[in-house]
């Protein structure tokens, strides 16, 4: 019995000392390649920070405190007005409103209406700066492009989803057939960014491009896509589509595999089916679904960066330039990586707001 | 009767959308066969270029025989397969102590982990950057690898597996006296087979189609992987590579994970759409 205790004693030490000596490995290069880098990130962020010359002299770096955040999101003579956007200021607080409405009509539960209504009001209120008379932004280029990111993101995630969601409503059926236009789909997915844009980037070609060949046969004239100030944009935001499609599906697939088959034979017998089944059975009960892919899709499109890079270099004009180009830019072009390191943070702290959506989403189903 | 007709109506509607999808890649494939004196001439030689007539194998020919392309080849098969092997090593550990084992400041541990799943490689590649550029590490295989080894989704999905694998046969052998690290190894590994295959791909595809670390670490052409290899063909092909030849690269690039993704498709979906939700 004596023996047997203390057996048991020595088993649960050696039980710690096993798992802290699996766990060592991963924490180590944890610690010295994600931790540590975040911190020194902002560290880095709260200093005038000149890569090249604190490479030479570490003594270079000089503490400014917030200055590089000051320098990032404010300006001189910074006034604030309820119509300084005043299309999308609208738009934001129809959308205020509208959350309002179906929460009241019941339509809305308070767990979507309110994160709806706050993000609204936050758009309503930070779109209402802008330079007054004689003023600007100190960083001429951070707003607009975090703008053009923003587009990226509105233009890419509901044109992903909506044409996932589609197609994953027709694929959804057992068949050989339907097995190989799934296959067909998602092939794109795997393919490198780098391969991505290389083959668009020659499609939208206007001396070599297959579509101004194709519009050539139709007695068009051809449109220089990529360098196009109104078409570069949507040039992107269509690669960006062709590539992420197939994640959405495989993600509304599997949303519908969940959905009870007895429904569908319910309502075929009332005669709905097709269209009618889609719209009144399928797209209520993917409403979670719905949620993840498009929370997922901005986390994904909002750190754009190859696109852009590779295909329009951020033109015409910094049209399509993003974020994460900025960044490259600002840290390896000019050498600023402390104004980097901010946009970096700026990063991250958009990001986090959307990682922890879908922590709550993810959560949800797992209830 | 009705519903068999609709369906083939279905298969044939959806048959337009599909070619059109699949019409970049094979354009890709098809101006790869296609010699570069015909291609700066016109891309549309015949059906707008997508049948390769006139044809060659030049450009692979071409590709293999001199250039970097073989060797940017060879760089991310080490650098994905490194990666690869390292990723799974560390994950699994991570994963099973964290599941399985019960020891002092467990849940803080747990939570200190997947709070790293909120940072993005974009937040941090400029420090990154610094601290190895200190070490003189850059253009190596383990800068291009080792930073990316501590990834939490790893960790997370193995602790996901062990925490729902049965845990009789693992009470049994401790019962009889087999060590921790002996239950891990004989007993739990093997169970984790599949988990670890979701994982290997996941890793695979990322590491061979990374292009903002390998961009920022590797400045040395000789150290590039395909990836960032094609985007440096990219921005100059119109001056010094022919077109055909660009083309080929891409393909060759492709080759690996699209064969990947055809063998092993359900483990690649399973491992992409984990990927994807991580963010």
């Amino acid at each position: 019995m004596a023996r047997q205790t203390t057996g048991k004693r020595k088993r649960t030490l050696s039980q710690q000392q096993a798992a802290w000596a699996l766990l060592a490995p991963f924490l180590a290069t944890y610690c010295a390649f994600l931790v540590y880098p975040f911190f020194k990130g902002v560290w880095i962020s709260l200093h005038d920070w000149n890569l090249l010359a604190v490479a030479m002299n570490p003594a270079a770096a000089k503490w400014v405190g917030l200055h590089n955040y000051v320098h990032m999101l404010w300006g001189r003579n910074i006034t604030w007005g309820p119509l300084s956007h005043p299309l999308v200021q609208l738009l934001a607080l129809a959308v205020l409103a509208g959350a309002f409405g179906l929460h009241r009509a019941g339509r809305l539960s308070g767990r979507s209406a309110i994160p709806i209504a706050i993000a609204a009001l936050l758009i309503f209120l930070l779109l209402g700066f802008t330079p007054g008379e004689g003023g600007r932004w100190f960083d001429r280029r951070f707003w607009p492009t975090v703008g053009n990111t923003v587009l990226f993101v509105a233009l890419a995630a509901p044109g992903t989803t909506i044409a996932a969601l589609l197609l994953a409503a027709a694929l959804n059926r057992e068949t050989r057939m339907m097995a190989v236009f799934r296959t067909l789909f998602f092939l794109s997915q795997v393919l490198s960014v780098t391969v991505v844009t290389l083959i668009w980037q020659i499609m939208f070609s206007p001396t070599q491009g297959l579509i101004d060949n194709v519009i050539r046969v139709f007695g068009g004239s051809p449109v220089s896509w990529l360098t196009d100030p109104h078409f570069a944009m949507l040039a992107i935001v269509v690669t960006t589509i062709w590539w992420s499609l197939g994640i959405a599906m495989i993600l509304f697939l599997a949303g519908m595999q969940d959905i009870n088959r007895e429904i569908y034979e319910a309502a075929a017998l009332d005669n709905a089916r097709g269209w009618k089944s889609f719209w009144f059975i399928t797209l209520p009960n993917l409403k979670r679904t719905i949620t993840l892919v498009v929370v997922l899709q901005i986390i994904l499109h909002f750190q754009v960066f190859g696109q852009s890079h590779l295909m329009t270099q951020g033109g015409p004009d910094d049209r399509t330039q993003v974020l994460v180009r900025y960044i490259y830019q600002s840290a390896f072009r000019d050498s600023e990586i402390g104004r980097a390191s901010a946009m970096a943070v700026f990063l991250f702290a958009i990001m986090s707001v959307f990682a922890v959506i879908q922590f709550l989403i993810g959560r949800e189903k797992s209830e | 009767m009705t519903s068999k007709r609709s369906y083939y109506w279905l298969c044939i509607a959806l048959a337009i959308p599909a070619f059109i999808w699949l019409v970049p890649t094979l354009w890709m494939v098809s101006l790869s066969f296609q010699p570069n004196e015909v291609l700066a001439r016109t891309t549309a030689s015949t059906w707008l270029g997508m049948i390769p007539i006139p044809f060659t194998w030049d450009n692979y020919a071409k590709l293999f025989s001199f250039g970097d392309t073989p060797r940017w080849f060879f760089n991310s098969i080490v650098v994905a397969g490194g990666m690869t092997l390292a990723v799974l090593a560390v994950s699994t550990t991570a994963g099973y102590a964290l599941a399985r084992l019960e020891f002092r400041f467990k849940t803080a541990i747990t939570i200190f982990i997947l709070l790293g799943l909120m940072v993005p490689e974009q937040a941090i590649f400029i420090p990154l950057y610094t601290m190895l550029a200190k070490f003189g590490w850059h253009n190596s295989y383990g800068a291009l690898i080792l930073p990316r080894v501590a990834v939490p989704i790893g960790v997370f999905l193995m602790m996901q597996f062990f925490k729902a694998a049965p845990k009789d046969i693992e009470d049994a052998a401790r019962i009889d006296g087999v060590g921790p690290f002996q239950i891990f190894w004989f007993v739990m590994l093997p169970l984790a087979r599949p988990a670890m295959m979701t994982l290997a791909i996941l890793t695979f595809l990322y590491a061979w189609n990374d292009y903002l670390w390998p961009l920022v670490s590797a400045s040395h052409k000789e150290m590039f992987t395909i990836t960032l290899g094609l985007a440096s063909l990219q921005s100059n092909f119109a001056q010094s590579e022919g077109l055909g030849r660009v083309m080929a690269s891409g393909v060759i690039a492709s080759l690996p994970v699209v064969v990947l993704f055809l063998i092993f498709q359900r483990y690649v979906v399973q491992a992409m759409t984990v990927g994807g939700s991580k963010g």
